[in-house]
């Protein structure tokens, strides 16, 4: 690897998120700092190599982000896709659930890169109007328990910079898979009686466990609250529909539904994306804000060319933060371009299998969104 | 076990297979029939005539058939739902059906219709008495017997639930292919290639998979498994695709473009996978072959066993059927063992499924 280089490349793209921070302009074109990056992936990343090569793409002619060719996530679960030698990890994020044969891994070399970026947007859409200290409730394991998530790496950075630092310890309200509804309890009173909203923090897969346990009752938070909710999701025995699901958590919780604020992310990123619905009174559920460092442009799924604008195609997503990966991704999400960002269309399912030959899907027993 | 027809004769058997010869023999019966076959299946029409000539099973021995009678439990009555499965399936569907009962209901493929009425209307013009269509059938109102479906697991489980009588489920499945170092590269290669162009790969026992021992061995079969399926393209062209079905190759094209080496046809690709980092994964139908190269035969469970579940067949050269044995005892799989190139051959002497509990079998 080529250290310099990469530590050079990691400091051009935080400076993005610290323009942002001070509300100024990128402090310069987006598709040149992509372009840089895919280049140097391109002599350090041996899979993007590869995927090149078998193009017969020249990295030297890249212009234009959205055109840069993507490392599928799938890529991920099968190769290495990292510059630097696994000496140099500062951490190793791994995807949820079992696959066949593999769970995909992403390797960072500069976990600051990945954090500054996440606590800037991550405040930006969920946490912009709070002042002073507010309780950070995460409806998950804790980084110790879950080494290699990066979504609970990236609450726990949330945590720290938002809560006490007093009550850090105590965030993380899952043990062995099971929900501590009591501490959740005693810390949503002991906000109650402060006048305090409190940010939680779930995925959706514990909401949906959390709100089977509630039946018609009932857990108000604290006014001025709020709940990000992140990750596809399957009941116990059913699943749950995303509108419903949200309505259900808002009136558990008592909170309105615009303060349900879906987040995407993924291993294979080091950027999330927010739904704008707590800060835009017109922004609908289901459109998502991009930062000044991250764009999702839609790709037509058997050409994988840019598609034009409103058009509905697979999610590739240029990320300038994947400094030391891929700097674009291709997802396996339907998206389309809105104003002020994405519409989030739902996992693109697998071909309906014709004969009897049995689907991906299938094999893993997996239904609906993942 | 409410009024059991008697155990339906060989004769009675062979008769089912004999309508089948006259419908695809007959020169106005098969013209009639490729067409439309053609229209329902999405195969080329090279496609389907290698089907009916390959893959239909109209050699059956006395032997083979009388091993398939004896193997089903006889019974009042046999609705036969063909959901989901390659044409030719209904066949091999029919004659079990029959060998358990006299009275069989046919409910074709709502999407893959055309052979199974032809052939029940044949039965019917040859005086082949008990044996009807019924394409309205109503799983829920079949009051006796039992109901042979092919399908998918989900279309399983929703006919379990909604049938009041005992459901025997084929589901869907896939064929993975073991190349030692004692196969010829070429020859298994070209014998490969016929099993993965029948049916387009959408078979049950479609080879999806290859495990290959050796790294240069791997490189020589998919250098050679390349060559062989170009040349199949001109002389059994793939059949349509739908835009869904390309997405899918496309992301295993670009996904092994990054993880592993393509070799990349018109209208195939091959991905292989080193044995540096062997991994094995799936990729879909439509002539899309994953070949993972490994060090031993030792190493294939390892690899092999997430597909475990789908597994119904193993292909092999005809001098490692024995060490293919071993694998699927191993994985402790009931697939069926076949050498390469008759993987879409099995033999008219039972269900094509030899799974748990849902094959079709007295267990």
């Amino acid at each position: 690897m080529d250290l310099a280089r990469s530590s050079a490349l990691h400091a051009r793209a935080r400076a993005f998120v610290a323009s942002f921070e001070r509300a100024e302009g990128a402090p310069e074109p987006f598709d040149r700092l992509a372009c840089d990056l895919a280049r140097y992936q391109a002599e350090h990343v041996a899979p993007y190599a590869r995927l090149l090569r078998a193009r017969g793409t020249d990295a030297g002619t890249f212009e234009d982000a959205a055109r840069l060719p993507a490392v599928p996530t799938d890529a991920f679960k099968h190769t290495r896709v990292a510059a630097f030698d696994p000496s140099l990890e500062q951490a190793l994020f791994r995807t949820s659930g079992t696959t066949i044969g593999a769970r995909g891994a992403h390797a960072m070399r500069d976990v600051a890169t990945y954090d500054a970026a996440a606590l800037a947007f991550g405040r930006r859409w969920l946490a912009r109007d709070l002042v002073g200290e507010t309780p950070v409730l995460v409806l998950g394991p804790s980084p110790s328990r879950a080494p290699d998530s990066s979504l609970m790496h990236m609450c726990a950075r949330f945590v720290e910079a938002w809560g006490p630092a007093a009550e850090a310890s105590r965030a993380f309200l899952v043990e062995d898979d099971v929900i501590d509804v009591a501490a959740f309890d005693e810390r949503v009173a002991r906000a109650v009686s402060d006048g305090q909203p409190v940010v939680v923090l779930a995925t959706s897969f514990a909401l949906v466990h959390f709100l089977d346990g509630m039946d018609d009752l009932v857990f108000p938070l604290p006014e001025g609250s709020r709940v990000m909710q992140t990750g596809g999701f399957k009941g116990k025995s059913r699943e749950v529909e995303a509108a419903a699901l949200r309505a259900e958590i808002a009136r558990v919780f008592a909170i309105p539904e615009r303060a349900v604020v879906a987040e995407y992310g993924m291993t294979e990123l080091s950027s999330q994306f927010y739904e704008r619905v707590l800060f835009d009174a017109d922004a609908p559920h289901g459109h998502y804000a991009e930062p000044t460092w991250a764009r999702v442009v839609p790709v037509d799924p058997e050409t994988l060319e840019p598609l034009p604008e409103g058009e509905v195609g697979l999610a590739k997503v240029i990320d300038l933060m994947n400094v030391d990966s891929a700097v674009s991704v291709l997802t396996q999400d339907r998206v389309r371009r809105v104003a002020g960002g994405f519409e989030l269309l739902g996992r693109a399912p697998g071909a309906p299998p014709r004969g009897c030959s049995i689907a991906i899907d299938e094999m893993l027993g997996r239904r609906g969104p993942s | 076990m409410k009024d059991a027809a008697p155990r339906a004769s060989v004769d009675e058997l062979f008769a089912i297979v004999d309508a089948a010869r006259a419908l695809v023999s007959g020169a106005s019966s098969r013209a009639a029939l490729v067409p439309s076959l053609v229209r329902s299946t999405g195969l080329s029409r090279e496609g389907v005539e290698l089907a009916l000539t390959e893959h239909l099973e109209l050699d059956a021995t006395a032997e083979e058939l009388t091993r398939l009678r004896d193997a089903v439990t006889p019974t009042s009555r046999v609705a036969v739902i063909l959901s989901s499965n390659v044409f030719v399936g209904a066949l091999r569907a029919v004659v079990l059906a029959r060998a358990a009962s006299a009275r069989v209901m046919v409910r074709p493929s709502r999407r893959e219709p055309e052979f199974a009425r032809a052939l029940v209307t044949a039965l019917e013009a040859r005086g082949v008495a008990g044996i009807t269509l019924e394409e309205a059938l109503d799983v829920a109102r079949v009051p006796d017997g039992e109901i042979h479906l092919y399908g998918r697991d989900e279309t399983i489980a929703d006919v379990r639930a909604r049938a009041s009588v005992p459901v025997r489920g084929h589901g869907a499945g896939l064929g993975i292919a073991v190349v030692g170092p004692g196969a010829p590269a070429e020859v298994s290669a070209a014998a490969l290639a016929r099993d993965i162009v029948a049916f387009d790969q959408r078979g049950c026992l479609s080879p999806r998979v290859a495990f290959v021992v050796g790294e240069r061995h791997a490189a020589d079969v998919a250098r050679a498994l390349h060559a062989e399926l170009s040349r199949l393209e001109a002389v059994v062209p793939r059949g349509a695709l739908t835009a869904a079905e390309r997405a899918d190759i496309v992301r295993y094209v670009e996904t092994m473009s990054c993880a592993g080496e393509v070799s990349l046809g018109p209208t195939h690709a091959l991905g292989l996978a080193r044995a540096a980092e062997p991994f094995m994964t799936l990729p879909p139908p439509g002539r899309v072959l994953h070949i993972a190269a490994v060090d031993r035969f030792e190493d294939v469970p390892l690899h092999a066993r997430p597909l475990t579940r789908a597994l119904t067949t193993i292909g092999a050269a005809p001098s490692e059927l024995g060490r293919v044995t071993e694998i699927a005892r191993e994985l402790g799989a009931r697939a069926r063992i076949a050498e390469l190139g008759a993987m879409q051959r099995p033999r008219l002497d039972g269900p094509v499924d030899l799974r748990g509990d849902d094959a079709l079998r007295d267990i």
